[in-house]
């Protein structure tokens, strides 16, 4: 794949709930295109079906920081599935810290001005530009780098 | 008489996770603890079994559910809804719907017909194929004997132009020459679809199946080496005016294609003198006013005509414009000039399912020509990620070439017992006198005409109370 511009040194696993403002497929691809392999989207049905365990398996296998965008507050479709994702964030957060990692690898958006999906991702981009590689990924970056080039299945 | 044909198929698992139309959202908070919860009585265990598919973060909740609602409908604190999963929303497009995709996931995997349950809960007609059905009057035939019982149904076609009478020798020996027609035990060709993320293993699978379901894979000249060119009984190379063409040991090939254009003549005949036991198609596009050029071409000796659609299965030069009717009108009229068994005739672009292949026939093609299902068989998303350079999200193109050949192979094996089933329903039992057999389908619009017609025309800006 080509190398985009803006194709950052860390992985952003970004959550999204469907019914955030310009999320469809075509949005999603532009974002793929622009950032390449720096951001790995994932679309729920509503941001209250994330669990810790996602956003730590995410950290855990490939991302060096993981988002949640959900809807404002009190407009969930299904009432308040946004704020228990901030709860849940807030609770993956002290686990990850309790570990020894920034706590800033986890974050949440929830989206006050109904701002698109690229904005709001341009947005985390910027803000998590100081972060460096995630130490998880270390051993799992130098194997890659070994071996990129998987054998047939 | 031949031995049956039948299409052996095997399981053979997905590399991927699939994507479902499930997406739960089932939460913890809040929760009663009630002594008996309702995730405990999910007769799947779809809540006991919980996994997490990490390469692409799959839920295995949505995976395994069978979508009963019990446990929606259970919870006394409603903490468990049921919602669409968007990247199943997402997948392919209009025509090539969610639907058609996972169904022919299934199809691939299993190498088993798709079964909906109980009665059509769908629209009544829906765009192009969707607004014809088949007389299914002799129905009980294959249920009493099943449609790989006693009566055999044969799906065998031939390419070529059929001897309108045969001569013989003073010695009573056959005299007219028999090479110049193929038989193919389906009547489906397959061709390399116009995107995807393919390697060298994919087309050599693709080959692999076309081998052993007995019928060609047509694909661009240039993508011919010399591994694929060790399929060479089983290829269509497709060659295009607009490339050069070379001798390039095509030797041993049975068919070959010429795209239309404007030395298409030179180049066919270049072709029957490099390789005169090769048979040569031509292959158009589908426009609407192609009725003429084909009449013209088969009076000039043309036995093998490809026309090629949109992949929604529209006509090139109309998007507005499905291409059943327009394979109605070429098919007629070959019939009315009295040379419709000079040629044979191929319809390809936007056949998404088995029953297209009939439908297709009986609008007048011998057989068809089919893509993107080909591609989808191997888990493809219809994402176009790969036009566009970004990675293709089931690493198509790293699939070994036996799992691509199995799976090809499993999908036609599904369409071929769909196509028997029609058949059989119909009562025909061969496919070739399936074909034009409009008189054996219902059109949307006859019926509507019939059955509302006398009431007059709703006026535009007329409503009706
Ligand atoms: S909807 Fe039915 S199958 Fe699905 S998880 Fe609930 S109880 Fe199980
Ligand atoms: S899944 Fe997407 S990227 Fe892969 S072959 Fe299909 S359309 Fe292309």
């Amino acid at each position: 794949m080509s190398q985009t511009s803006k194709e950052n040194k860390i992985t952003l696993a970004l959550f999204y709930c469907q019914n955030i403002p310009e999320s469809g497929k075509q949005d999603r691809q532009s974002l793929e295109e622009e950032y390449g392999k720096s951001i790995r989207l994932f679309p729920i049905p509503c941001s209250g079906r994330l669990e810790p365990l996602h956003l730590l398996r995410a950290l855990e296998e490939f991302a060096d920081v993981a988002y949640v965008i959900t809807c404002p507050e009190g407009e969930c479709r299904y009432f308040d599935g946004n704020l228990r994702a901030k709860k849940r964030v807030q609770r993956t957060r002290e686990i990850i810290e309790s570990i020894g990692l920034e706590g800033e690898r986890i974050g949440i958006v929830m989206n006050k001005n109904s701002k698109s999906l690229a904005r709001q991702a341009h947005e985390i981009m910027e803000n998590i530009t100081h972060l460096r590689p995630s130490p998880v990924l270390s051993p799992h970056r130098a194997q890659q780098e070994k071996g990129e080039k998987r054998d047939n299945c | 008489m031949a031995s049956k044909y039948i299409i052996d198929t095997q399981a053979v698992p997905n590399r991927f996770e699939v994507l479902t139309q499930s997406g739960i959202i089932a939460w913890e908070e809040g929760c009663l603890k009630c002594p008996v919860c309702v995730k405990k009585q999910c007769v799947y265990g779809v809540y006991d079994n919980r996994d997490l598919d990490i390469r692409q973060m799959i839920d295995s909740l949505d995976n395994q559910c069978m979508n009963c609602l019990r446990c929606v409908q259970g919870c006394p604190k409603e903490l468990i809804h049921k919602s669409i999963n968007p990247e199943y929303e997402a997948l392919g497009d209009s025509h090539w719907t969610p639907y058609v995709i996972a169904k022919s996931w299934y199809q691939a995997e299993t190498g088993k017909i798709p079964v909906s349950g109980a009665g059509y809960s769908g629209p009544f007609s829906g765009p192009g194929f969707d607004s014809m059905w088949t007389d299914m009057s002799e129905i009980v035939r294959p249920t009493r004997d099943g449609i790989h019982g006693r009566e055999y149904i044969s799906t065998g076609i031939h390419l070529g132009k059929t001897p309108r009478h045969l001569t013989f020798t003073d010695s009573g020996d056959l005299d007219s020459d028999p090479s110049f027609l193929v038989d193919i035990p389906l009547p489906i060709i397959l061709r390399i679809p116009p995107f995807g993320s393919l390697g060298k293993n994919t087309i050599k699978g693709w080959a692999l199946a076309a081998k052993k379901l007995g019928t060609f894979l047509a694909l661009p000249y240039e993508m011919i080496d010399e591994e694929i060119i060790a399929f060479k009984e089983c290829l269509i190379p497709s060659i295009s005016p607009a490339q050069p063409y070379g001798d390039d040991g095509l030797g041993g090939v049975r068919l070959i294609e010429v795209l239309w254009g404007k030395n298409w003549k030179a180049i066919t005949r270049q072709i029957t003198e490099t390789h005169p036991s090769a048979m040569t198609a031509i292959r158009l596009p589908l426009v609407g006013g192609i009725k003429e050029t084909v009449l013209s071409l088969v009076n000039s000796g043309v036995s093998i005509i490809s026309l090629e659609g949109t992949s929604n299965g529209r006509l090139v030069d109309d998007n507005s414009v499905f291409m059943r009717d327009t394979i109605r009108s070429i098919h007629l009229a070959l019939v009315e000039h009295g040379i419709r068994d000079e040629v044979t005739l191929l319809v390809g672009g936007g056949l998404s399912m088995a029953e297209h292949v009939a439908k297709a026939i009986i609008c007048g093609a011998d057989g068809v020509v089919i893509d993107l299902p080909i591609l989808i068989a191997l888990e493809c998303r219809m994402c176009r990620r790969c036009t566009k350079e970004l990675p293709c999200p089931v690493e198509i193109d790293q699939a070994a070439s036996s799992w691509v050949a199995s799976r090809t192979i499993n999908l036609l094996g599904a369409w071929h017992n769909q196509i028997l089933e029609i058949m059989g329903a119909m009562g025909i039992r061969d496919v070739r006198r399936l074909r034009g057999e409009a008189g054996r389908a219902m059109f949307f619009e006859d019926l509507d005409r019939n059955t509302f017609g006398s009431l007059g025309e709703v006026q535009e800006g007329y409503e009706l109370e």
